[in-house]
């Protein structure tokens, strides 16, 4: 069965393919993604009208590129998944109308999917079908999730949640308070290697007794980072930003893998993915390899590529879909930002 | 939380977090649909926290966390929808409500715009300017300007 995915919930148009064999694993066929980042610099920021006109104008070409590189015609697939929620409403609509198009021409049947479900997905490209159980630790610009994951068409639980910013939007803002360019996680990842880790106590949040065990928050670590750096502004001593870079990096792995871990025993899972754009990140990835060892917990962490968004994570999680005998979505399918996380749930 | 006020300002010193989110909630349970609030201040000053207590006061559904990287989260309520935009990411000195694809009539809406100040201000004649400040001692010193019956309530 061969599966197309498009994803354009956010900045990117991504238009994947995969094969679905018989045993539940899948053959990545084309990964095409055509970002608008580099137009929302010219404006200087993002402008929610012109993501959506660029997924417009990206969206044939992408698409062509996708179906060339896995020598198909759109008539040779089996069906369309989309992108319908969550993510930001006018870029989400372009993908849905899209799909919407290309599944009428085709007659081929259309299915709208979650794109944080896709995240997870994303990794049995790579690794293969799912264990009946298993923890998804979700982290980028703009979630920061925990996820148990009990059949990815069956029923997957948020157990956790950030209640102020995502990880990913903490590492852009801190980013910015030293100066540094955007997107802010690769140039800390960078400056952190140089400093160490220990060098400030940054505050790990939401890790009192009383707190949420398994919600993160990264508002107050932004703040005590600002707050720190203006100190020391303030006695005209140089920022050694190295370290403040290093420690903060700390303060976000120790948090997010102690709470996942923690996460994993308390559900009683041996499986954990963590997926996402800030999956990339090296020590988030060197401190969760060291205590998922500990804890006897396997990891999975899909390549980079496969981590940020994409449209084969999308063609995946719609080949689960397909496969599990789900039904199509309607004609009337339509972009929703708050769409649950299984399909047609 | 001490507060003075006069006929244009009405100013305040938030010691703890809680006493923004108590401000908010204040402020949430004064306003309605159609009016526009902009807040302003650093990164960290409190704007979503505040934002938290406005959600409480109006009782709207759905968690309010930072909208930064959505832009905008629309959350339904009895009284009134609350519109949680962040234009922290926005660029653009042309940019209007509608560019943001808010699938929500603003006139039912309680706007509230984090980082909207020097932009967002075409869009309603009337709104209320929220400035918040860190101070080193982490006291945060909060001025509120416009929609004087709001101020004159609190």
């Amino acid at each position: 069965m061969i599966v197309l995915g498009i994803e354009t919930s956010c900045d990117e148009t991504g238009v994947g393919i995969v094969r679905r064999h018989a045993d539940g694993t899948l053959e990545l066929l084309a990964d095409e993604v055509a970002s608008s980042v580099e137009e929302h610099a010219r404006f200087g920021g993002v402008v929610p009208e012109i993501a959506s006109r660029a997924h417009l104008q990206a969206m044939a070409p992408t698409m062509r590129r996708a179906l060339d590189t896995a020598g198909l015609e759109l008539s040779t697939v089996d069906a369309i998944a989309v992108t319908a929620g969550p993510g930001l409403a006018g870029a989400l609509m372009v993908g849905v109308a899209a799909a919407k198009a290309y599944s009428t021409a085709s007659g081929k049947p259309l299915y709208g999917v979650n794109h944080l479900a896709g995240h997870v997905a994303a990794d049995t490209i790579e690794h293969g079908p799912l264990p009946p159980r298993c923890l998804a630790l979700l982290v980028s610009g703009g979630h920061s999730q925990l996820l148990l994951v009990e059949g990815l068409t069956e029923k997957i639980t948020e157990i956790g949640a950030t209640i102020d910013d995502a990880a990913g939007e903490a590492y852009d803002k801190v980013a910015r308070i030293l100066g540094l360019p955007y997107p802010g996680g690769p140039p800390i990842d960078k400056l952190a290697k140089q400093g160490n880790p220990r060098a400030i106590a940054f505050p790990r949040g939401l890790t009192g007794q009383r707190d949420a065990p398994f919600d993160f928050s990264f508002s107050g670590l932004k703040t005590a980072v600002a707050r720190w750096v203006e100190k020391h502004e303030a006695t005209g001593a140089e920022i050694p930003l190295a370290d403040v870079a290093a420690s903060f990096q700390e303060a976000v792995a120790d948090v997010l893998t102690a709470k996942a871990i923690r996460a994993a025993r308390e559900h009683e899972v041996d499986t954990m993915v963590i997926s996402g754009g800030v999956a990339a990140n090296s020590r988030l990835g060197e401190l969760a390899r060291e205590r998922c060892a500990e804890a006897g917990i396997t990891l999975r962490v899909p390549r980079p590529r496969l981590c940020t968004d994409n449209g084969a994570m999308i063609a995946a999680l719609g080949a689960h879909v397909v496969a599990s005998g789900a039904k199509p979505s309607p004609a009337t399918l339509a972009a929703d930002t708050s769409l649950p996380l299984v399909y047609g749930s | 939380m001490e507060a003075g006020v006069n006929t244009a300002v009405w100013t305040a010193e938030l010691a703890e977090p809680e006493d923004t989110t108590a401000l908010g909630r204040r402020l949430g349970a004064l306003l309605g649909r159609g009016d526009l609030v902009l807040l302003s201040g650093p990164l960290g000053a409190g704007k979503t926290v505040l934002v938290k207590g406005i959600a409480e006061g109006l009782g709207v559904r759905g968690r309010v966390s930072s909208p930064t990287f959505v832009i905008s989260r629309v959350h339904p309520g009895e009284r009134a929808t609350l519109v949680h935009v962040d234009a922290y990411r926005l660029g653009g000195d042309a940019l209007e409500l509608d560019d943001l694809d808010l699938d929500t009539d603003l006139e039912d809406a309680v706007v509230v715009i984090e980082w909207g100040e020097g932009f967002a201000e075409r869009l309603a004649e009337d709104h209320l300017l929220v400035r918040i400040d860190r101070r080193p001692d982490d006291v945060r010193e909060v001025s509120l300007t416009g929609l004087p019956h709001i101020l004159k309530a609190l």
